[in-house]
Parts: C-alpha cells; sequence; structure tokens
C-alpha cells in the first residue's frame, strides 16, 4: 500500500473559553489513504469541524502529530501551512466563499496566483478546471450572476485548479435545494472516480451516504470509522 | 519572497476595491489632497525666490565687489566698524592706480536720505555719486539713454542717470531723457534710465540716482562721508584674485600693520545669499509644519478607512488565505490599496495645486503689477510632481501598516466564521 495522505495519532485541540478549558478534540487516531472517499459526520458540537479545519491545515494541534503526506504538519508556521493548504488542499465551502467582485474565471485563478504560475499557464488550467465542472459557457460571470449550483462549481473548478492531494468539502450541499445538491455530489462522485481523493464534512445522512468510509464524531471522539454498506459501487 | 503574480493580483484587487468604493474614497483622501497641494505649493513658492533672488544678483552684478567701511550683510562688531576710518576718494583713487586684476575700479558716495523733485512732486531716494565707469558695470545698465561719461565729468555738467522706480513714478506716460529734475534744489538733466534691478525685498535699489562725483560734493560734500569702491572683476572666476589683490592694496594704502585684522570690509552679492536662505527656510519651516499636519490628518484618515476595509472584508481575507495566501500577500494587497488610495489623493490634488500657483502669479503679474514676479514659473515643475508622488505613497504605506497588519495576522478559521 502507498504512503497514505493523512495520518494523524492523538489529536488534541483545547480552547480556552474564559475560565474554561474546552476540549474540542479529546486524542483522535486516522489514517486516510489516496483516493479514498470519506465522509466525516456527527452532531455540532462533535469537533467534527475542529477535526476538518485540523486536517484542512488551517489550525494546528493543542498535541499530537499530524502527517500529512508523511510531512509533520503539527508544528509548521503560518506561512508554511498556507503553501501546504495552496499546493496539496482544494476546499469546498457551504456558503461557497468565492470573491463576489471576481468572474468565475478569475476566482479559479487565485489559488495559482498564490503560487505564482505565470499568467498564461493560470488562464489555461483555471479554463480546464471550469470546463470539468461543466462551467466553461459561464467563465466571465461575477458570482452574483450565477445560481447556487453554479456556485458552488466554481468553488469546487477552484479547489480542482491545483491538483491538490485531497479535496476538503464541508457541507457542500448545505445551500443548495436538493436537485442541485445531488447534482453536486454526482460530481463528487465522479472526482472520486477520476482518482481525487474526497473529505466530506456533513451532518446530512444522505450526502454522508454518498461517501465510501463513514466516520462518526461525538464529543471529540471517533465513535465509529465504517465502510458504508450504501456506497454506489465505484 | 515575493511573487509577480501576485503583485499584479494586489493591483486589480486594490483599483477594484477604489472603484468600488469611489466617493469614500475620494473623501477619504482629503487631507492628503491638502497635504500635497500645500507640499507643491511650498515647493513652487521656494523655487519662484530661488528665480527671484537669481535674477537680482545676476543684475546687480555677481563678478562685483564693493571695499566699503561697513559689512553690508551685518555680521561682525557694529562699534567696531563704526570706529573705523572714513575711505576716503584719495584712498580710491590710489587702489584705481595699482589694481592690475580688475576690469574697473568705481568710487562711490552714497547719501541715503535724499530726494528728488520735479515740479511739486517730489520722491525720496538715495543719491549716489560716482565715475562715469559705473556705466560699464551690469548694475549700471541702462534702460534709456545711456550712463553720463568722462566728457560730462570733466566739464562738471549736472547730469543725473536715475533708478527704474524714480522713472517710472515721476514720467510714467513720457521720456525722461532731456528732462530736468532738482536734487537738492539743483537742477540736473536726465540723460539715462538704469533697467529694473531690484527684486522682492532689494527693491530698495531701484530707488537711487547717480550724479557725478563733482556734482555730489557741491550738493553735500564728501565731509563726514566714507566712499564705497566697486571693482568689477570681469567675471566670477576671477573674484578670489580680484579679492586677494585688493585686500593687499587697501591694507597698504591704509598703513594696516601685518598680522592686524583689516578695517574695511570686501561685500560681494554673495553676502546677501544669507538673507534669501533665511526666507527660504521660513518658508519650508511654515510650510513643513502645515504639510505634516494636513499629512498627519489625512494619514488619521486613510487609517480609519483601511480598518473598515479590514474588517468589511475579513470573510475574503478568510478565503484567500484557506487558498494559500501567506502574509505577506496580505500583507501586500492592503498596503497596495492604502498607497493607491493616497496616490489618488495626489492626482486629484495636482490640478488644484496648479489652480492656485497660475492664479497666483497671474494676480501678482497682472492684477497687482508686481514685476518681479514674471520671473516665476506659471507651472508646476516636474520634480514636484514626483516628490509630492513620493511623499503621498510613503505616506499611504505607513498609514496602512497598522491595518495591513492585521488584515495578515487574521486566524484563517476565525476569518471564515465572520460574516
Amino acid at each position: 500500500m502507498s504512503q497514505p495522505i493523512i495520518e494523524i495519532a492523538n489529536l488534541v485541540k483545547r480552547y480556552e473559553m474564559g475560565d474554561e478549558e474546552v476540549f474540542a478534540l479529546q486524542g483522535v487516531t486516522l489514517t486516510i489513504a489516496r483516493n479514498e472517499y470519506v465522509a466525516l459526520m456527527g452532531p455540532s458540537g462533535s469537533g467534527k469541524s475542529t477535526l476538518m479545519n485540523m486536517l484542512g491545515c488551517l489550525d494546528t494541534p493543542t498535541s499530537g502529530t499530524y502527517l500529512f503526506t508523511g510531512e509533520n504538519v503539527s508544528d509548521m508556521d503560518d506561512d508554511d501551512l498556507a503553501e501546504i493548504r495552496n499546493r496539496e488542499i482544494g476546499f469546498v465551502f457551504q456558503t461557497f466563499n468565492l470573491l463576489p467582485r471576481a468572474t468565475a474565471l478569475q476566482n479559479v485563478e487565485l489559488p495559482l496566483v498564490y503560487s505564482g504560475m505565470p499568467r498564461a499557464e493560470r488562464l489555461q488550467r483555471a479554463t480546464q478546471a471550469l470546463e470539468r465542472v461543466g462551467l466553461s459557457d459561464r467563465m466571465d460571470h461575477k458570482p452574483n450572476e450565477l445560481s447556487g449550483g453554479q456556485r458552488q462549481r466554481v468553488a469546487i473548478a477552484r479547489a480542482l485548479v491545483t491538483s491538490p492531494s485531497i479535496i476538503l468539502a464541508d457541507e457542500p450541499t448545505g445551500n443548495l435545494d436538493s436537485k442541485t445538491g445531488q447534482d453536486i455530489m454526482r460530481l463528487f462522485g465522479e472526482l472520486w472516480r477520476g482518482g481525487n481523493t474526497v473529505i466530506l464534512v456533513t451532518h446530512e445522512e444522505d450526502i454522508a451516504r454518498h461517501a465510501r468510509r463513514i466516520i462518526r464524531l461525538r464529543d471529540g471522539r471517533i465513535e465509529s470509522d465504517e465502510v458504508n454498506p450504501h456506497a454506489p459501487v465505484a | 519572497m515575493l511573487r509577480w503574480p501576485e503583485l499584479q493580483e494586489s493591483f486589480r484587487i486594490a483599483t477594484s476595491s477604489l472603484r468600488v468604493n469611489l466617493l469614500r474614497s475620494i473623501l477619504t483622501t482629503a487631507g492628503v489632497v491638502v497635504g500635497v497641494v500645500l507640499v507643491v505649493l511650498m515647493g513652487w513658492t521656494i523655487n519662484g525666490l530661488d528665480a527671484v533672488w537669481e535674477q537680482t544678483i545676476s543684475i546687480i552684478g555677481k563678478d562685483m565687489m564693493y571695499i566699503d567701511k561697513w559689512n553690508w550683510a551685518g555680521g561682525g562688531n557694529w562699534r567696531k566698524m563704526e570706529a573705523r576710518k572714513d575711505i576716503s576718494l584719495d584712498q580710491a583713487l590710489v587702489l584705481q592706480q595699482r589694481m592690475e586684476s580688475a576690469e574697473e575700479i568705481i568710487p562711490l558716495i552714497r547719501k541715503w536720505g535724499g530726494s528728488v523733485s520735479l515740479g511739486n512732486t517730489s520722491l525720496r531716494c538715495s543719491v549716489t555719486g560716482t565715475t562715469a565707469a559705473y556705466g560699464n558695470t551690469s548694475a549700471g545698465t541702462t534702460l534709456a539713454g545711456r550712463f553720463f561719461n568722462d566728457i560730462e565729468e570733466r566739464s562738471a555738467d549736472n547730469v543725473v542717470v536715475i533708478g527704474y522706480n524714480i522713472n517710472k513714478n515721476l514720467f510714467p506716460s513720457q521720456s525722461a531723457i532731456g528732462q530736468s529734475i532738482k536734487i537738492a534744489g539743483i537742477p540736473y538733466r536726465i540723460v539715462g534710465v538704469i533697467e529694473k534691478r531690484g527684486f522682492l525685498f532689494m527693491d530698495f535699489v531701484d530707488n537711487e540716482v547717480f550724479i557725478p562725483l563733482h556734482a555730489f560734493r557741491g550738493a553735500y560734500g564728501f565731509v563726514g562721508r566714507s566712499f564705497s569702491v566697486g571693482i568689477k572683476a570681469g567675471s566670477e572666476r576671477l573674484l578670489d584674485i580680484v579679492r586677494d589683490e585688493a585686500t593687499g592694496h587697501m591694507r597698504s594704502i591704509r598703513n594696516t600693520p601685518p598680522g592686524d585684522e583689516s578695517d574695511f570690509s570686501i561685500n560681494e552679492m554673495k553676502a546677501f545669499d544669507q538673507q534669501a536662505k533665511n526666507i527660504r527656510v521660513g518658508i519650508w519651516v511654515v510650510g513643513m509644519g502645515l504639510t505634516l499636519l494636513a499629512f498627519i490628518v489625512g494619514s488619521i484618515g486613510i487609517m480609519n478607512i483601511m480598518y473598515v476595509s479590514v474588517t468589511e472584508r475579513t470573510k475574503e481575507i478568510g478565503v484567500r488565505k484557506a487558498i494559500g495566501a501567506r502574509r505577506s500577500s496580505i500583507l501586500l494587497q492592503f498596503l497596495i490599496e492604502s498607497a493607491l488610495l493616497c496616490l489618488t489623493g495626489a492626482v486629484i490634488a495636482f490640478p488644484i495645486a496648479q489652480l492656485l500657483v497660475g492664479s497666483a502669479r497671474f494676480l501678482a503679474v497682472s492684477v497687482f503689477e508686481m514685476d518681479w514676479a514674471s520671473v516665476v514659473s506659471p507651472i508646476i515643475p516636474l520634480d514636484l510632481l514626483g516628490i509630492a508622488v513620493g511623499v503621498s505613497i510613503v505616506v499611504g504605506l505607513l498609514a496602512g501598516l497598522l491595518p495591513a497588519l492585521k488584515a495578515s495576522g487574521l486566524d484563517p478559521v476565525e476569518a471564515l466564521r465572520s460574516e
């Protein structure tokens, strides 16, 4: 077996809220291999958002280790983390988080801007990514000229454009009607079948059922970690 | 390490953000606009002063020096100078014989509180007795007629050459040449009018009339007056040589023992440089003070609006960080935005400054008829624009620094969560 993408051991995250100490994660151990399709589930307060922030290298743990493609990211500084996020992680958010004044193409280009890629190459790759999510005819539209589903597709194209090691989607259908949500989930399925590693964070069973593996969190610990019996075949 | 695509992106964001908040941006720059206008006005005023001053000293004669009992620039010990023996005409004439390096040696004797009259009109002026050689100096250049000559001097004619202001006031609409005016009750025939020489605080030099030495002796006498000896070096280059030679002769003529201080002063136009410099410094200090104040007020406004911008765009900063923007990228983005904001102020300020400069000059020259103002440039020089642009960018960077640091230091998780 090739090296896992994510290896987490005894991950603890502690917050101080006033005088109180809150343990968002209380020793999470987890391994995710390349080309897995994982759903991270749990009620609010279960620590799933905190875990997602850790996995996405947006935050660092209080203790424990996090190896991302073999590299220890637990104690990296801000700029190193930014570089890992830029290169290895594609984020898809519930609220899309597109830049309102930029066109679809400019939004998709942005991660490549921060990796310092020359303009011509950037445009080429952003165009390809938009074609892949079926939006080649909407490239010059601004987010407010696009439907919710289209916006989320732009966000997915932005996540894909750097060819990251994982795609990390946080409630990606939370702001969409169910039909559009299904379209988006079909797109994630295609990406996974195309060789991408997809991690979904959700509290909806319907959505989680698209994944091959479901990890449930409760009170900052992994409650269950099992193969999804209902998963569609690859 | 700074990357070119990031820099371009920063400019794109900054310009689009300024466009979106156009009115807010323009209002914010008001302080910077005032600051830039003041910088430009100050610079222009100093440049103008320099031009006027240059004009003055070049007309009066850069290659001239004057041996005098007094030090014109006002330095030195006043009592000591008062105690010096007067310089006599004989001493001046001996110097004239001995000097070899100079072009002209011109004895001058002056009465400060004199007056000239034409009919019932009387004007205060200084009356200077001198020789025909004065006409060969740049200070003696005539606008109309000529300077009096050797023949008139020797034949003891009562002839006079009048200064620019005297001519303007006594003969506003007719030629002065050949007319008769009275000095100390004696009629003189006007043979020439000196061109305009004085500007600004040197204006008094145009209230002067020149008569031959014999006429001066007749009118006021030489007793109790000290001569001044004008020396025309011929070129600025020769000033040092001429000064040395003149000092040597003069010390020997006045029997100054070796080692003693000279009991006379050698005055050059340079001596007035200090006065011009003081005015310059005065304008600079006042101007700088006002400018600084405007820029402080301006930069507080900029800083405030940049804080607003950072707060408004917290979410955007979070997104940018999530997809890989480093601290430096965010820092740069906001610094560029704030620098461009100030630059906008500078761009708004230029036409305003130009309008002020143009009108000031127009008023001075055409309405108030201040002739000296015509040598001042009616347009803002390019280097001043450059300085103003530079200063406004620096102000923008300084004012934007704290907000930009705040933005770049935001925690991506917190920033993404904000609405």
